[in-house]
């Protein structure tokens, strides 16, 4: 299992993560980012692109 | 070894080790912190008390297992012995070199050429110097209304600055994004208060020991405390330079950016990445060009880790697939005032811009065609939309 957070205060919700690991990531009907925030150990690679991707950094792996 | 520790240099250090590269991983950065991220450095880092904490990317020095030599430059090249030289005097042997070094400000030169009260921001040691000068009342004067310039206008104007924007095409961001869509983001700086000089340059400084003031190319003086020069930027590739390496514009790369030589072969083991690449068209016959995009040192040296991987054991790179070319789709974003604009593709190439959902005054999505088919999109909000139109273009 792995743990993921976003830190909304800095998320500008460009959606970039969302191509990387649209399991995990999405924009809800009002263009806000929206995420799981455990996922299946499946999802580390998809999370880690999406990390690089986001423009604010504002996404972790939390250990 | 990696020339250029910023994010390219970091992410390709990363490709290397995920794509299963063991040997040594030097990484030469000419400033004096870790890869930061630059994007903050005209928005958050001006207006709020951040540091470089907080634009650090996180490094996994463990699984990076790579030899950071910050506040040094790569001097010279030398092809021939595979070594470069540093401004420490320290030479480095190589068996692959990744040139990473991105670009710098451009600096104009004026008859009274003043230093004092001029700013350009490309670092972080740039953003805290013009932090430092900044408070609610001051008068800047911008030159340039290309990204940096408007974002800047926006950071500056929101902290309570008197802020004149200085630029010589008509209508900002026009060449990019075309006509309508530039008039748009110029209207809402204006409504914001942010004042226009177009079809304007700077031609001298007015001040003694100081900027006090720019003389315009119409004979206006616009007093002022500031001025931040935002009109482009240089690749850094002069330590390239007496090895036969094509550097007019950039390195120019081959399709999997592999830099090549004037008489037009490629060199295996060099590679360059990001801003300073100037890399071909994977389908289209046009031009090789370079790409200032955020995403693209992420992209280029994503694929350089997995380049260099396979040559060094083939077959041992996950999906590999020999002969394919380098092609990522070019992404941006630009944060001014409550404006968000997003774009992907190439709008530049587009022979045809259309209003495509929207309305112009409002939320809005620009369509970019070449010869009927879309090759960019470009939206002031409506992400889910503007995300969607992404997987239709055609580069």
């Amino acid at each position: 299992m792995i743990r993921v957070y976003v830190d909304l205060s800095k998320c500008q919700h460009y959606g970039q993560c969302v191509f990387e690991a649209p399991n995990i990531f999405k924009l809800n009907d009002e263009d806000k980012l929206e995420y799981a925030a455990t996922a299946d150990d499946s999802e580390l690679l998809n999370v880690r692109e999406a990390i690089d991707v986001c423009p604010m950094q504002a996404i972790k792996l939390v250990d | 070894m990696i020339v250029g520790a910023s994010m390219g240099g970091l992410r390709a250090a990363e490709s290397l080790r995920r794509s299963g590269f063991d040997g040594q991983i030097n990484l030469i950065g000419a400033e004096p912190h870790l890869p930061y991220n630059r994007p903050p450095l005209s928005k958050d880092l001006l207006a709020k008390d951040k540091t470089l904490a907080d634009i650090a990317f996180p490094i996994h020095h463990g699984e990076l297992q790579a030899n950071f030599v910050l506040g040094n430059r790569v001097e010279t090249l030398n092809l021939e012995e595979s070594h470069v030289e540093l401004s420490s005097g320290a030479k480095y042997q190589f068996d692959y070199l990744v040139a990473a070094t991105g670009l710098r400000s451009r600096q104009m030169s004026f008859p009274n050429n003043l230093g004092r009260g001029r700013y350009s921001l490309r670092t972080y040691d740039d953003a805290r110097s013009l932090r430092d000068s900044l408070a609610p009342g001051k008068r800047v004067v911008i030159l340039g209304a290309g990204f940096i310039g408007l974002e800047l206008a926006a950071t500056l104007r929101t902290l309570g600055c008197l802020i004149d924007v200085v630029a010589v095409e008509a209508i900002p961001l026009a060449a990019i994004l075309g006509n309508e869509f530039g008039d748009e983001v110029r209207r809402r700086h204006v409504n914001e208060g942010v004042r226009f000089h177009l079809e304007r340059s700077i031609v001298d400084l007015i001040g003694t020991r100081e900027v006090e003031g720019v003389l315009l190319s119409d004979g206006t003086e616009l007093p002022c405390e500031i001025l931040i020069e935002a009109v482009g930027s240089l690749p850094n590739i002069e330590w390239l330079s007496g090895n036969e390496i094509e550097l007019s514009n950039g390195v120019l790369t081959d399709q999997t950016l592999r830099v090549m030589s004037e008489s037009g072969t490629s060199y295996q083991h060099v590679f360059a990445i990001g801003d300073i690449a100037r890399f071909p068209y994977s389908t289209r016959s046009l031009p090789a060009r370079r790409i200032e995009h955020w995403n693209i040192p992420i992209e280029s040296a994503k694929w350089v880790g997995r380049q260099i991987s396979h040559h060094e054991k083939p077959g041992s790179v996950l999906e590999f697939k020999q002969g394919e070319r380098f092609n990522p789709l070019p992404s941006f974003w630009s944060d001014q005032f409550s404006v968000s604009i997003l774009s992907y593709g190439e709008p530049t190439l587009a022979d045809e811009c259309l209003l495509i959902e929207g309305e112009l005054g409002n939320e809005f999505i620009m369509g970019y065609r070449r010869a009927g088919e879309l090759v960019g999109v470009a939206g002031i909000g409506m992400r889910r939309e503007v995300n969607k139109l992404r997987g239709e273009i055609r580069l």
